[in-house]
């Protein structure tokens, strides 16, 4: 899927992540700008994390901007998954 | 030790009502600031559940600005909350925004992600944050290279509020000079003629030089106007001006220059704009650093002016011209693009403008 609007999740503070998408333009495939402050020691799986959630909702002409301050595992998949469902339009913010 | 009051309640003001002002205009003045209401276009305040004020945010389109926190409240997530109200609001407009601070104040915007662009030691320091940065910049800039064999590259900066003879006579005089000229048109539209009409009657003027690259000014090549100097209240005007001016160079030198590898940038002599005459210091200054000339080129004169001195073209005396409606008296200083539009209908609503004193200089 692709996304159909920019989107924005979470916060930056302590132990929580930001996360923007936007759209690409058809077939250019997937842009990733991932940046955490616990890049050296858990770099790699936050990566992956981020890699399996996009591949989970098949999302590709996307543009994903992550600004991590070193976020648990769960948070980062709530975060990453209200951004992708919001960049859909399938989720609004919660005070709505 | 104290324990951490996180239950913030946050609020939009409205900048029309005059309690609501004078509610955030006091908390700032406590700490230093002077608000202005017509300096923003949208503010938030964060209030703890006793009512007191932990803190303020405001933005003017993508540039974040007055976001302080009480002293008292500065270890809690007040101002990770504010950042994130304003950007999140912002993100949905703008492709990215802006911070302008003070160098010391630079740590808290990085930790919360912001990038540092530049820094004019010691007034300010310019952090962005978005979808595009500055390398989205620099791409464009890159779609845009000519290579040059003899190292011959030069660069300029107009605003062009018109274009007149004196601008087409600094692009030639470039143009002939150089292998490649790379020719940039400030983008923001402060000025009393918009970017698209700027461009297209810089675009008409200068068809018949093939070396000359036009290049849309960006957020980057910006004029002195955005910077905000609330912050700076204890400080000469003329300090603020010149380290404005230091920053937009800065930026020009670190990330334009580079990629293009520009080896001169041509100016005019400027007699009379203050901000200008900055700019023209600050880039003698720096840009000799990256190596690249300064070439001050002297302002071409039509004629004599009506205390017998050489009339010099300028962008301002045609504005004024058309204020007192004696466009004639400056058709010597119009290349065809901007003399046809001038005369034309096109024009009309421009014209009014000035004439009834909208748009800055």
């Amino acid at each position: 899927m692709k996304p159909k609007i920019a989107a924005q999740s979470g916060t930056f503070e302590s132990s929580d992540v930001i996360f923007l998408i936007e759209p690409l333009p058809d077939n250019s495939g997937r842009k990733l700008e991932i940046s955490s402050t616990v890049m050296q020691q858990f770099g790699a799986s936050f990566n992956r994390i981020v890699l399996e959630m996009l591949d989970s909702y098949e999302m590709t002409d996307i543009h994903l901007i992550a600004k991590d301050k070193g976020a648990l595992e769960p948070t980062i998949k709530a975060r990453l998954e209200t951004a992708i469902k919001r960049s859909l339009e399938q989720q609004e913010g919660t005070l709505k | 030790m104290t324990f951490e009051d996180t239950d913030f309640r946050q609020e939009t003001l409205d900048l029309e009502n005059p309690f609501d002002v004078k509610l955030v205009k006091d908390f700032l003045f406590s700490l230093g600031f002077d608000f202005d209401p017509s300096d923003v276009e949208c503010t938030m305040i964060v209030y703890n559940l006793k009512g007191d004020i932990v803190g303020t945010g405001s933005h003017m389109e993508r540039i974040l600005k007055y976001v302080v926190v009480s002293p008292k409240f500065r270890d809690t997530t007040a101002f990770a909350l504010i950042v994130t109200y304003m950007t999140e609001k912002l993100l949905k407009i703008y492709k990215h925004t802006f911070v302008f601070t003070r160098p010391e104040n630079s740590l808290p915007f990085t930790g919360l992600g912001f990038t540092e662009i530049a820094k004019a030691e010691p007034l300010y320091v310019l952090l962005e944050f978005g979808f595009e940065s500055i390398i989205t910049y620099q791409d464009y800039l890159r779609t845009l290279i000519i290579p040059a064999k003899t190292g011959e590259v030069a660069a300029l900066v107009v605003n062009c509020n018109p274009f007149t003879n004196g601008h087409k006579f600094l692009i030639e005089k470039a143009s002939s000079e150089n292998e490649v000229v790379y020719l940039f048109v400030v983008e923001e539209d402060l000025s009393a003629f918009p970017f698209s009409v700027r461009w297209e009657l810089i675009r008409k003027g200068i068809s018949h030089l093939n070396n000359v690259v036009m290049v849309r000014g960006g957020m980057y090549i910006v004029s002195g106007s955005i910077f905000p100097a609330y912050f700076l209240k204890n400080e000469q005007v003329s300090d603020v001006m010149q380290k404005q001016a230091e920053l937009d160079v800065r930026i020009f030198a670190n990330y334009v220059v580079p990629i293009l590898d520009i080896k001169r940038r041509y100016v005019g002599t400027e007699f009379s704009c203050k901000t200008t005459e900055a700019y023209n210091l600050a880039m003698k200054t720096i840009l000799p650093q990256t190596g690249v000339e300064v070439i001050e080129v002297m302002r071409k004169a039509i004629g004599l002016d009506s205390d017998n001195g050489p009339d010099y073209i300028s962008a301002s005396k045609v504005r004024e011209a058309i204020k007192t409606g004696k466009l004639d008296d400056v058709i010597d200083f119009l290349p065809d693009s901007t003399r046809d539009f001038l005369y034309s209908d096109d024009s009309l609503d421009i014209r009014k403008k000035i004439k009834e004193g909208k748009g800055r200089h």
